[in-house]
């Protein structure tokens, strides 16, 4: 597998040097994505829970971001305080609906990301419907990310800064106290593993990573409104996860990528001439379903945990 | 007063179609296991056909008859697809269904396009009431009267309990478990194709219509833990009725919200009593 870690890592950083402009935009969003998707894929492959509210943090993110650069906030700071602040929120919102399990917390993340939706899009502080306009670039004592090519390379690094505690997560204590969470819940708090604790710290930093792409995310973009973060960006969060592979950092990162250039592609080729209005939202509409019902059905551990038994 | 009367009525009509959707989600859950992520799907599914059906000059009656028909048959399909396969988990039927309702999304763009549709329903009204209304009232009642019929007097309605209350003894006595599972998706769709076709004229649908209605079923549905036919009724009219207070009196923009937050109180206060009822 060393060798698949080495060509991703080639990849990231020249691939953002010799896309063309548009590309450079698609490799961005993978990224962001893939951030929010390495958090997803701990959460619901360590603690075992589907989630389908991580947009949600996405969007807390991006707001407090927004928010606080508006305000005249040192852009790095606003950045910074982009996944304290969905943690925090995570935090909050963890105690209470963390007790639920399988179907109910589905339902439940669900539930709170249509509220807090509704809210921003009510909300005459954050823009309402509208959103935030003008948001100015993020700076670094005088230097102005302004090329998209500095977000590309910020965004590898972001990335790279998820992975990294993702790793030290799954490889310290907390980590082999989740796995033994996951196999057995009272097996494992019988043995002393704080059980919701733990779980709580996953929901937590799962957030945090979300936050942190969507501070990026407002940065890049300059613009936020309540319908950057629908509902099915949090699905797709979850079909990006369940391809990869639950559990696995490198399978979040496989799966977001896989998933963001199969439906490039599709998306390239229904806008050709000649193809029909619709068609770009219908196909990129059937990948997802179809990648993720086959993947559950067929290859329910995910590609890279399969790939990883196979070699 | 003819004001309260009137947001009561229409409260009723509304919650008739959560009461509708959350039917479905009970009678699959209770079968199968699964909660059947695309059961707002049935209901667009059922009413974007009837837009077609009424288009082509099917008669009012007909037209809605097929399209509750057709999302029925759409039922049976999404059974075979989210337990068809053995060894796949009630988790894993979740997450199945989720994927369907992304692919109906992809059908329904196909062929209705994005943007809202609706279709005429009952004209006229009753003392500031739609007739329709009256109508969605109506139907509800004999349509979730018969199904209670169906589950306690008949033969088919007590192998679905059996299958319900113990898959491996219902097997034993010659039960057709996977066939019990398929014909409980076709009820589901057929309920939620119902609660479409029923809600429509009072309310557009659009392909991403779904998510509320998935929504506001469960959490009618959740009142009963899923499995309890009855609270699923009292869930979906009280929600119903609270939001076209709420609506009314309050503000329209908070009307979706009560569901939601209604849905998770219900689940919260539920969850501290969750191990008394996972071991009873």
């Amino acid at each position: 597998m060393k060798w698949a870690y080495a060509v991703a890592a080639v990849g990231a950083l020249v691939l953002p040097v010799v896309l063309a402009p548009g590309q450079l935009t698609v490799f961005i969003l993978l990224g962001l994505s893939a951030m929010a998707v390495v958090g997803l894929s701990l959460l619901m492959g360590y603690a075992g829970q589907v989630s389908l509210g991580q947009a949600a943090f996405t969007a807390l993110g991006a707001y407090t971001s927004g928010l606080l650069s508006l305000h005249h906030a040192p852009p790095l700071l606003a950045l910074v305080a982009a996944p304290v602040a969905a943690a925090l929120a995570a935090v909050v919102v963890g105690v209470p609906i963390l007790r639920l399990r399988g179907h109910q917390l589905a339902f439940a993340t669900l539930a709170l990301q249509i509220l807090l939706l509704s809210v921003l899009s009510g909300a005459q502080w954050a823009g309402g419907a509208v959103g935030l306009q003008g948001l100015p670039y993020l700076s670094v004592g005088g230097f102005e990310l302004d090329q998209d090519l500095d977000y590309a390379y910020l965004v590898v690094g972001g990335v790279l800064l998820v992975s990294l505690i993702a790793h030290r997560l799954v490889h310290s204590r907390v980590g082999r106290g989740l796995r033994a969470l996951a196999t057995g819940e009272m097996a494992a708090e019988a043995s002393g593993v704080p059980v919701g604790a733990y779980r709580l710290l996953v929901f937590a930093v799962s957030a945090a990573f979300a936050g942190l792409a969507g501070g990026i995310y407002c940065f890049f973009l300059g613009y936020l409104a309540p319908g950057s973060f629908p509902v099915l960006l949090s699905i797709e969060y979850v079909v990006m996860a369940v391809v990869g592979g639950l559990g696995s950092i490198a399978g979040a990162l496989l799966g977001a990528a896989l998933i963001t250039v199969v439906v490039q592609l599709l998306t390239s080729l229904a806008t050709q001439p000649g193809m029909p209005s619709y068609a770009p939202s219908v196909l990129s509409y059937a990948v997802y379903a179809l990648l993720l019902i086959a993947v559950v059905l067929f290859v329910p551990k995910g590609i890279v945990p399969t790939l990883r038994r196979s070699l | 007063m003819g004001e309260l009367a009137q947001y009561l009525v229409t409260g009723v009509g509304l919650g008739c179609a959560y009461a509708l959707t959350g039917s479905g989600l009970v009678v699959i859950y209770r079968v199968t296991r699964v909660v059947n992520f695309a059961q707002g799907s049935f209901a667009v599914l059922g009413a974007l056909t009837v837009t077609t059906l009424l288009a082509a000059g099917l008669p009012h009656g007909v037209a809605e008859g097929l399209g509750v028909l057709l999302a029925g048959l759409v039922g049976v399909l999404v059974g075979v697809v989210a337990t068809g396969k053995p060894g796949t988990t009630p988790q894993a039927g979740l997450i199945v269904t989720l994927g369907l309702g992304v692919f109906a999304y992809a059908v329904e763009i196909f062929f209705w396009g994005d943007q809202p549709r609706s279709f005429p329903g009952l004209p006229g009204a009753v003392g500031g009431i739609q007739t329709h209304y009256l109508l969605i009232i109506g139907v509800t009642a004999v349509v979730l009267g018969a199904t209670a019929l169906l589950f306690a007097r008949t033969d088919l309605g007590r192998a679905l309990t059996a299958t319900a209350a113990d898959p491996y003894a219902a097997r034993a006595v010659g039960i057709d478990v996977v066939r019990m599972g398929l014909f409980a998706f076709a009820v589901g769709g057929a309920l939620g194709g119902l609660a479409g076709v029923l809600i429509t004229p009072v309310q557009q649908v659009s392909f991403d219509s779904d998510v509320a209605l998935v929504v506001s079923g469960f959490s009618a549905a959740i009142l009963g833990n899923l499995t309890r036919p009855g609270l699923t009724l009292v869930g979906g009219l009280l929600l119903g009725v609270v939001q076209a207070l709420v609506g009314g009196y309050l503000s329209t923009a908070y009307q979706s919200e009560v569901a939601l937050i209604f849905m998770l109180v219900v689940l919260i206060a539920r969850a501290g009593r969750r191990d008394l009822v996972e071991a009873a």
